[in-house]
């Protein structure tokens, strides 16, 4: 009767919350250009590259906290093909795919809940 | 002490698995990305199957994937009339392609400079990935829809496969055709080898294998199924093969004799692949799911452990699983 081959563990499968692509594995810190890319003068200087790490923080943060601001506050979204669209702003997802929003204005009515592709828009703004 | 093939099961996709590839072997290992009717390519860590990533933005059956040779890029080929690229590391969509037709099939050229896109308008269409806004080249010739669509001669020739019955070969730079074979039913699949330049060919029942440049026959093997896929190992000591009857066959290729069949999927087999080092090879089915299967059974590989007769039953083996017949993730 033959035995069964032995596994360690099983294969791990997909992330119910996030479509993967750990951006702490070794491959993605190796490989992954940032979409600013670090300015090739910085490679030699360490104190350069600490101020530009810094400011990518500071942008970082206020593009969090603009997220936060925005909620239940009336959006203009820019998008594609000169469409401006105004809705209620609810929340983002963590990669920032889709936007959760309420009473989009379009130009066929009034959507009480959809979602908004994020590489669908150019620009939003608001009032504080 | 003979050993019983364990398969590792990678579940994910909720619809069935249609297409699958390899990368080449990188710094990190190799990977595998699998095309699926839900619409959302996955990709795999090769050796392990560990899910890495979905690339997200296909609104329909996503038919084809491939790799780039480093596992940098992705493309995938779906019935939502595009073609698109990704960035296999953060998994983002680099570029959308858009066709007239439902795209069935994507391939990169070693050096990823340029995308072969081929599907239901019965094109064939080259993208400079370096120039994306500029528009495709286009081949023309295929009576039906394309199934496949593979760089071959070291990117000097284009391999495709119709359901016109057709597969016909490419010149790159003339964009004329240099040589046609005609079946007597469509084509189920094609692989294409590059080291010894053989073209394995699926259809019926039968598994063929031609000179790549030449398109002359080299020998052909029968098997008890309908096939609907077939990979050649890099070594070209064996060949796999699925089908319809939902098993995995494991064939010599020189002796053409049948070696080892495994049952385990729950559906028919669409596609299965040798990795780029030949330890392993992965099958794609309708039941949605991906298995990873031993070349060599028993040998320690992967997530696979080689256990000594003497060490069953010591404190060491408690760390270990021991198959059931069905092992999901």
């Amino acid at each position: 009767m033959a035995t069964p081959v032995s596994v360690i563990r099983l294969p791990k499968g997909p992330d119910p919350n996030s479509r993967g692509f750990d951006p702490k594995s070794p491959r993605f810190l190796a490989l992954c250009r940032t979409s600013i890319s670090t300015s090739t003068a910085s490679e030699s200087d360490a104190e350069e590259l600490q101020k530009e790490q810094h400011a990518r923080s500071v942008l970082r943060e206020r593009f969090l906290r603009c997220l936060l601001a925005m909620n239940n506050k009336k959006v203009r979204f820019h998008m594609h093909e000169k469409v401006e669209v105004q809705a209620t702003f609810g929340a983002s997802d963590i990669d920032v795919l889709n936007f959760q929003v309420s009473d989009l204005h379009t130009p066929i009515g009034v959507q009480k809940e959809a979602l908004i592709r994020c590489q669908d828009v150019i620009s939003f703004s608001f009032d504080m | 002490m003979a050993m019983r093939q364990t398969p590792l099961t990678c579940s994910g996709h909720t619809r069935p698995v249609v297409d699958l590839a390899f990368s080449g072997i990188t710094p990190y290992g190799y990977f595998l990305i699998s095309a699926c009717k839900d619409g959302k390519p996955m990709l795999r860590q090769g050796d392990t199957g560990d899910w890495i990533g979905t690339f997200l933005g296909h609104k329909g059956a996503v038919w084809g994937a491939t790799l780039n040779t480093d596992a940098t890029k992705a493309a995938t080929a779906a019935a939502d009339f595009t073609a698109k690229v990704w960035d296999a590391v953060s998994g983002d969509e680099v570029l959308s392609l858009a066709h007239k037709h439902i795209v069935k099939s994507v391939s990169f050229t070693q050096d990823s400079s340029c995308l072969l896109t081929a599907g239901n308008d019965k094109l064939l269409r080259l993208y400079d990935l370096n120039n994306p806004e500029t528009a495709p080249q286009e081949i023309t010739g295929h009576s039906a829809a394309i199934k496949k669509a593979l760089w071959c001669n070291n990117d000097k020739q284009i391999l495709s496969a119709a359901e016109d019955k057709t597969i016909r070969l490419w010149d790159r730079s003339s964009m004329e055709v240099v040589k046609t074979l005609t079946f007597d039913t469509t084509v189920s699949s094609m692989e294409y080898v590059a080291e010894g330049e053989i073209l394995v060919i699926t259809y019926g029942k039968t598994i063929a294998f031609y000179n790549a440049l030449s398109l002359e026959l080299i020998k052909t093997v029968e098997a008890s199924a309908t096939i609907n896929s077939a990979s050649l190992h890099p070594e070209k000591d064996f060949f796999v093969a699925g089908g319809e009857d939902f098993k995995l066959y494991k064939f010599d290729y020189s002796t053409k004799e049948e070696l080892e069949s495994y049952k385990g999927h729950f559906g028919p087999v669409h596609c299965v692949r040798f990795s780029p080092d030949g330890e392993l090879y992965a099958s794609g089915s309708e039941d949605g799911t991906l298995r990873l299967w031993q070349t060599a059974v028993g040998k320690t590989y992967g997530l696979w452990k080689c256990v000594l007769p003497e060490d069953l039953g010591t404190e060491n083996s408690e760390q270990l699983y021991s198959s059931a017949p069905e092992i999901k993730a």
